[in-house]
């Protein structure tokens, strides 16, 4: 799709609100896969955007139809039964709510439409036939973050948590992984575990708590880089050599990378969009010519140390 | 001063905990006590703004929102040339351009509240409402979500340290003195206190509201500058839910939100509250899933208390 196109295409998503059908760029034979994101504008979900685009564009005979539900449920949820109507060949969803995934499972089985969900897994723990789950195990995320925090501590030491949402099903997942890991060896211990919301400034706050309140930290394992990067600075502004206190992240953002060129960060984890973009793609594809996918199909994350991060730059 | 000895109680509460759960004293602890103040002064900084619209009867909702788009902009110009990805063709500019454009990105956006609320007639809590909503959409769209970091050293600097307690003490010391002592304070008690008296003793009430709303916005646009030198990188995200806890030291602090009473004294007080619960929470290792519902509880348990001794003050 050209540029102008595209953005006619926004345009007229963006004005009917929900997802009118009529505007694909694909020709009127070709079976079209209706994608239903929660977020055009977030950046992590821009990369898996574009990356099904670009994933489609490569297959003959396939052809997507974005809509953006601007992270609001009912919207989506309206877009998606646009799409059924319009009787596309199968639906992708980046669910805006994932409570809200089993009217949306429901819709698909009825219209016998195949549904994909990808990145963000639905509430059922048990999909039906035709419904699959392409996305990232967030316990992964922790247990690869943890192991090596672990590995660069010689296995012993005390381990502070940074979790992000108490709400959040991500940041629950990966706390349990991290907890599980270091109960594995008997000379690691959790001494800290408090919430930061995902954010920078928060993660710097926390941090200038835990160090004031003289607690022996040997590693911060952060759900994610924002946090990890906050307590990096705290850490440099009371004057402790980074070395000494070990921290890690997750996402692998462009901010941690430069971190773990400084040799600040000591580990992030990378969450494969493109990956996971292709494999929704594929299994959309799949389903819709009537071959079986498995229920859940797991797009590992990737570790990323101070060794390796060259290679993540341009991921 | 009723509220002192909230503070005072919860500080010795903290302590008697600390000293069992740690092994050490919660306040006798130099870092300990600048942290307690760093981590709110941003919030404190947004309080005593707020402080003022409360005192002339209004609300203001849009702080911590304005704090976001103020960050952006002034982090977008703060870049270093390297890394500059909002405007490449530019040098690294010296930090009192980035810190002009915040400011003025906080004072514009009070400009718009002061006026909607002095000449449309529409409640001050709608008005500032819709400009949190679009200040926040604007800081989103500005680099479509994505993140402004790498920030020159000398910007990044006058947030490091205890600088940030230093601009929030100046900023107490300053507005104090203007609001006890100054025909601007006057002004905006009796316009509080009374609007159509303020308006018939001759005062320009339009043109007063006006100047306060700007001064709040002013006073926000300082957080963002302050919070992404902090944070080294500006964020759409930054300042979230800030306005509801600048409003909360506000009243904690005793100012009426009928307007016509309150302080800056009291609000700084009701500030430093937010920020020994966070340390105390912290030192004494609380569980993250009951800490919001305790600090509800006293947030409204300390306005109690202020309000039952006042009342017993006057009668």
């Amino acid at each position: 799709m050209s540029s102008v196109v595209k953005s006619a295409c926004l345009s007229v998503i963006l004005l009917v609100a929900v997802a009118g059908p009529g505007c694909g760029a694909a020709s009127p034979r070709e079976p079209i896969i209706g994608v239903a994101m929660a977020h055009f504008d977030d950046n992590w979900l821009t990369i898996l955007r574009t990356a099904m685009a670009d994933h489609a564009s490569g297959l003959p005979g396939t052809a997507l139809q974005f809509s953006d539900a601007q992270g609001d449920v009912a919207r989506q949820l309206s877009q998606m039964q646009n799409f059924v109507t319009q009787g596309v060949a199968a639906v992708i969803v980046n669910a805006a709510d994932t409570s809200a995934t089993p009217g949306m499972t429901k819709i698909a089985r009825e219209a016998r439409v195949p549904l994909v969900y990808v990145n963000r897994r639905p509430a059922e723990s048990t999909l039906p036939p035709g419904v699959v789950f392409v996305g990232s195990d967030d316990l992964q995320a922790g247990t690869l973050q943890m192991e090596e925090l672990a590995r660069l501590m010689n296995y012993q030491g005390n381990v502070a948590i940074m979790v992000g949402e108490l709400a959040s099903n991500g940041a629950q997942l990966r706390t349990k992984a991290v907890e599980d890991v270091v109960a594995k060896y008997p000379r690691m211990k959790i001494v800290e575990k408090q919430v930061a919301n995902f954010q920078r400034e928060r993660g710097l706050d926390l941090m200038n708590n835990w160090l004031t309140a003289g607690a022996a930290i040997d590693a911060v394992a952060a759900n994610n880089d924002e946090m990890a990067i906050g307590a990096i600075m705290a850490i440099q502004q009371a004057g402790i050599q980074s070395r000494n206190i070990l921290v890690g992240g997750v996402d692998a953002t462009p901010d941690a990378l430069a971190e773990l060129a400084k040799g600040t960060l000591a580990v992030s984890v990378f969450q494969d969009a493109r990956g996971q973009g292709r494999g929704a793609v594929d299994a959309a594809v799949k389903l819709s010519r009537g071959e079986s996918v498995d229920s859940f199909v797991w797009i590992p994350f990737e570790l990323v140390t101070r060794e390796n991060f060259k290679s993540f730059v341009n991921r | 001063m009723g509220i002192f000895l909230v503070l005072a109680g919860i500080v010795v509460l903290f302590e008697l905990v600390g000293w069992s759960v740690r092994g050490a004293s919660f306040l006798f602890n130099a870092q300990r006590l600048l942290v307690m103040v760093l981590q709110v002064s941003i919030i404190g900084l947004l309080a005593i703004g707020v402080t003022q619209v409360i005192l002339t009867g209004g609300i203001d909702l849009s702080s911590g929102s304005v704090v976001a788009l103020s960050a952006m902009i002034a982090a977008s110009l703060a870049q270093t040339a390297s890394a500059r990805a909002v405007f490449p063709s530019l040098v690294d500019l010296p930090a009192a351009i980035p810190i002009a454009a915040g400011l003025a990105t906080g004072a514009a956006a009070g400009l718009v509240n002061g006026n909607l609320v002095a000449f449309t007639r529409i409640p001050p809590f709608i008005a500032t409402l819709g400009t949190m909503v679009t200040a926040r959409g604007l800081a989103r769209y500005y680099t479509r979500g994505q993140p402004v970091s790498m920030l020159t050293e000398s910007y990044t600097r006058i947030g490091e340290g205890a600088l940030p307690v230093v601009i929030f003490v100046a900023a107490a010391v300053v507005f104090h003195v203007l609001l006890r002592y100054t025909r601007y304070g006057k002004y905006t008690y009796a316009i509080g206190a009374n609007a159509q008296a303020a308006r018939i003793s001759g005062i320009r009430v339009d043109r007063h509201l006006v100047l306060v709303y700007t001064v709040a916005g002013l006073l926000s646009g300082l957080g963002g500058v302050m919070t992404s030198a902090r944070a080294a990188s500006g964020q759409a995200g930054m300042g979230m839910t800030y306005e509801l806890d600048a409003i909360a030291a506000a009243v904690i602090g005793g100012t009426s939100l009928t307007g016509g009473i309150g302080r800056i004294t009291g609000t700084v007080i009701g500030t430093v509250i937010l920020g020994v619960m966070t340390s105390g929470f912290t030192f004494i290792g609380f569980d993250a899933y009951i800490q919001d519902i305790v600090k509800g509880a006293v947030i409204v348990l300390a306005v109690v208390i202020d309000r039952y001794r006042h009342r017993d003050a006057h009668t």
